[in-house]
């Protein structure tokens, strides 16, 4: 399995927010070694566990987001652990890290003692509100992140308090950013010969999925407000999330032109099923434009589309919706999303072996790639690592001898 | 020095998932060039438009924000000539990246198994909904189908309510991330090796691998996870609690996260030790787990008393992981992001000054920058097709006059 970032090493430090930064740079190809304390990631001990069993090695958000990685286990906070992560940097392309700003220097591991040590490493930093400024030393995560970046404001129903997703997206968005900083740094790094410091700030990444309102408010005074289920234009509210039988599907009635042939053909399967209105059926569509409408023709056109869907199931609307192309979605659970017959097509879904606890079915690439012959892969490379699972074959790297490991063991340092 | 100073970007394609990938590269020196017509304009230039918007179609603010550092090139892609010259375009950049629906470049005659032919090294990327193959590859969406579909819009939200979408379309805004990374992966990987690649990337995939711990808990345990508001299953308290109304009558929240024991006796302490907190059985999370609603109202009769912002400030100095709902005015005054200046002015032609986004990267060493305003449509057509493709004048004004520079 050959990948873009082939021969490139990470030292994965990263807590829970990084997790998945590190995995994507494993899915593409790079050796990622993730370093444990000698008790383990904090994550390992939380649930929900495979097969609710309480242990280490089942912990499913640790599962989920440490695939295509390696494990040692390092205390960095004493002398000798310190010495062999730095022997690690000499031979490293990059280093991951979550902690607070400041706290790998105070160890002896800050910015200036890696490029001391190889001036061609790149350290990613990744945490709540960057390195530097009024609120980096703050705490910070998930909930905290988004409530400064301005999309938990607008996310919710009006009359409740704003809300997020149930899953850290602060803690996805951010990864992602991380993983590509670092790519951009290794581009960097083939013309400068060197590596850098890159400050990647959980809020700052939160900002740019408000789609560029944030920096509207200066032009239009919009500070963004919770529509719940539905779209807030200039003149009126429009529902984009409504009940079918048995659960939610997506559809809306805004979106140009190119929302037009969805709309024309919604209307035209309603006529099939005698759920359509004279009313509806003589609308002019050529003329239709969402910012137009008043909020008593957009009640009148959600009362008769709202009937329809309440009729049908989801599976019903998007079977339908994907022969016509209404552009309706339905709002899946992962049980849908694992029956998905697109998915199942493009093969996405992947088994992988964990030794000693079986197979699990996972979700695969981020991207799939082609190229004329013998191309990359971007996709999980081996099971999430059992703590310390690779110590000896990592530390052997920078001479740590079987003799020296128990020492190692036995003074707790790994 | 920029990252990508000297290579060439070229972009096809509409909407905001596209053009948000591209100004990576764009903001870190990369040329980038989109490819647009008035034939078809990109529905971000008339989101807001109506036949009285003064500008037309260079004045979407949308449009604006999202395009910074970019060029724009007019090709009516309905004439033959046009075609030809995007042709031309997508041979001789560094990379070409699409968000058309699949089937659309194949049309033209754009597509990465026939540009190959003649470019073995081509870098590309097609971004769309579901991906370039299966069932559903012509399935139209934007982003709200997207997020419906990849899993977020029924994790988020109040568990006796509707599903609601994280604001701003979830999948617009992780794709660009996704792509931006695989394209200067597929640029390193050429670099080193001199391969090219074509990269399909499905916006509802990508999705679908960040809620990688949905998915997988479902395989596992045949667990469906749900939307349970701005509760943590771990810990208790987790969510966001009403304040003092601003002066000018806004509502204000402040979002506090205790993480474990340690921190809830923090908040306990910087609330000044009320009576129902004392209560024993409260100092465990197992214990608070089980009375999470009543902590949850006594909390919120404690910060209703508050300014979100002081209060958010004075828990942070107690150790709490706490932080005010800031809204999309208030992002202009936040200290932290003004000391990254996350938002730098740009002068627009029609639109005046007005802010635009960074990343949420500080380079060390190769720092990004907004150095010019989203174009004009057309604005570069002839810088680009004479001065860096190097087109012949003769050749430039015969398309000029049948209507394909349009």
């Amino acid at each position: 399995m050959r990948g873009n970032l082939d021969g490139i090493r990470v030292l994965d430090l990263a807590g829970e927010p990084g997790h998945f930064a590190g995995k994507l740079l494993g899915d593409l190809g790079a050796d990622v070694v993730k370093i444990e304390p000698p008790a383990g990631d904090p994550i390992r001990r939380r649930g929900p566990f495979w097969g609710h069993a309480d242990d280490p090695e089942r912990s499913l958000a640790w599962l989920a987001y440490n695939t295509s990685k390696r494990s040692i286990t390092l205390d960095l906070e004493k002398p000798r652990g310190r010495d062999i992560f730095l022997d690690l940097v000499g031979r490293a392309d990059v280093v991951l890290e979550t902690h607070a700003p400041g706290a790998l220097a105070t160890l002896g591991l800050g910015w200036t003692d890696l490029q001391r040590k190889n001036p061609r490493v790149i350290l990613c930093s990744l945490t709540p509100w960057g390195q530097t400024g009024p609120y980096a030393g703050w705490r910070g995560s998930d909930l905290t992140a988004i409530a400064m970046s301005g999309n938990l404001h607008c996310t919710g129903d009006p009359d409740r308090a704003p809300v997020r997703c149930s899953l850290p997206v602060a803690y996805y968005h951010a990864s992602i950013e991380a993983a590509l900083a670092v790519t951009f740094a290794l581009v960097a790094r083939e013309q400068s010969g060197r590596g850098q410091h890159l400050d990647v700030a959980m809020q700052a990444a939160m900002v740019m999925p408000n789609m560029a309102t944030g920096s509207m408010f200066r032009m239009n005074g919009n500070r963004g407000a919770r529509s719940g289920a539905s779209f807030r234009q200039p003149k009126s509210v429009q529902r984009e999330i409504w009940p079918c039988k048995d659960g939610w599907v997506s559809f809306a009635l805004r979106g140009g032109p190119a929302r037009i042939p969805g709309l024309v053909a919604m209307v035209k399967l309603m006529d099939e099923h005698g759920m359509a209105s004279e009313k509806l059926k003589a609308t002019d569509w050529t003329t239709y434009n969402h910012n137009l409408l008043t909020q008593a023709e957009v009640d009148e056109l959600s009362t008769e589309f709202g009937a329809f869907f309440a009729s049908k199931t989801m599976t019903e609307l998007f079977q339908a919706a994907v022969e016509r192309n209404l552009m309706l979605a339905p709002a899946n659970t992962a049980r849908e999303i694992d029956a998905s017959e697109q998915l199942a097509f493009r093969e996405f879904f992947v088994e992988v072996q964990n030794p000693g606890r079986g197979r699990l079915r996972y979700p695969g690439p981020f991207a799939k790639i082609a190229a004329p012959s013998n191309p990359t892969t971007v996709g999980i490379r081996r099971p999430a690592p059992q703590l310390g699972e690779h110590t000896a074959e990592v530390l052997a790297e920078v001479g740590v001898s079987d003799a020296m490991l128990a020492e190692l063991h036995a003074a707790h340092v790994c | 020095m920029d990252i990508f100073a000297g290579t060439t970007i070229l972009e096809m394609g509409a909407g905001a998932a596209g053009p948000v990938a591209t100004r990576y590269f764009a903001d870190c020196g990369a040329t980038v060039i989109r490819i647009e017509s008035r034939a078809r304009p990109d529905f971000l230039r008339t989101l807001r438009l109506t036949p009285n918007t003064p500008g037309g179609l260079d004045a979407a603010e949308h449009f604006a924000v999202l395009n910074v550092n970019k060029l724009s090139c007019a090709l009516n892609l309905s004439k033959p000539e046009g075609v030809a010259v995007a042709k031309r375009l997508a041979l001789w950049a560094d990379a070409l990246a699409e968000n058309f629906a699949p089937g659309a470049m194949k049309k033209w005659g754009l597509d990465y198994a026939t540009l190959v032919k003649e470019r073995p090294d081509l870098v590309m990327i097609s971004t769309c909904l579901n991906g370039a193959t299966g069932p559903h590859r012509f399935y139209p969406g934007f982003g709200g189908q997207g997020s419906a579909l990849s899993g977020f819009n029924h994790l988020t939200g109040w568990p006796d309510r509707a599903p609601l979408g994280p604001y701003g379309t979830i999948t617009d805004s992780l794709s660009p991330r996704f792509s931006a990374l695989l394209v200067a992966s597929a640029l390193l990987h050429r670099r080193r090796t001199g391969e090219g690649q074509h990269i399909d990337l499905s916006q509802v995939e990508g999705g679908i691998v960040c809620l990688s711990e949905a998915l997988v808990t479902f395989a596992a345990n045949r667990e469906v996870l749900g939307r349970a508001g701005n509760r943590d299953r771990h810990t208790v308290p987790h969510g966001v609690f009403r304040c003092r109304d601003a002066a000018d009558g806004r509502e204000r929240w402040i979002a506090i996260a205790v993480h474990d024991d340690a921190d809830w006796k923090k908040l306990v302490a910087a609330m000044g030790n009320p009576a129902w907190a004392a209560d024993a059985s409260l100092a465990s999370t197992a214990g608070r787990l089980a009375r999470v609603g009543e902590v949850e109202c006594h909390l919120d009769g404690w910060t209703r008393t508050h300014d979100a912002r002081p209060l958010a400030e004075r828990l942070q100095r107690a150790g709490v992981d706490a932080a005010p709902v800031l809204d999309l005015g208030d992002l202009h005054e936040d200290p932290q992001l003004a000391h990254r200046r996350h938002f730098r002015p740009v002068d627009h032609p029609v639109l005046g000054r007005h802010p635009a986004e960074m990343s949420a990267i500080a380079f060390s060493d190769t720092p990004a920058d907004i150095r010019k305003a989203a174009p004009k449509l057309g604005e570069h057509t002839r810088h680009v097709l004479r001065d860096l493709l190097g087109m012949s004048a003769d050749e430039y004004d015969a398309l000029e006059q049948k209507g394909v520079l349009a």
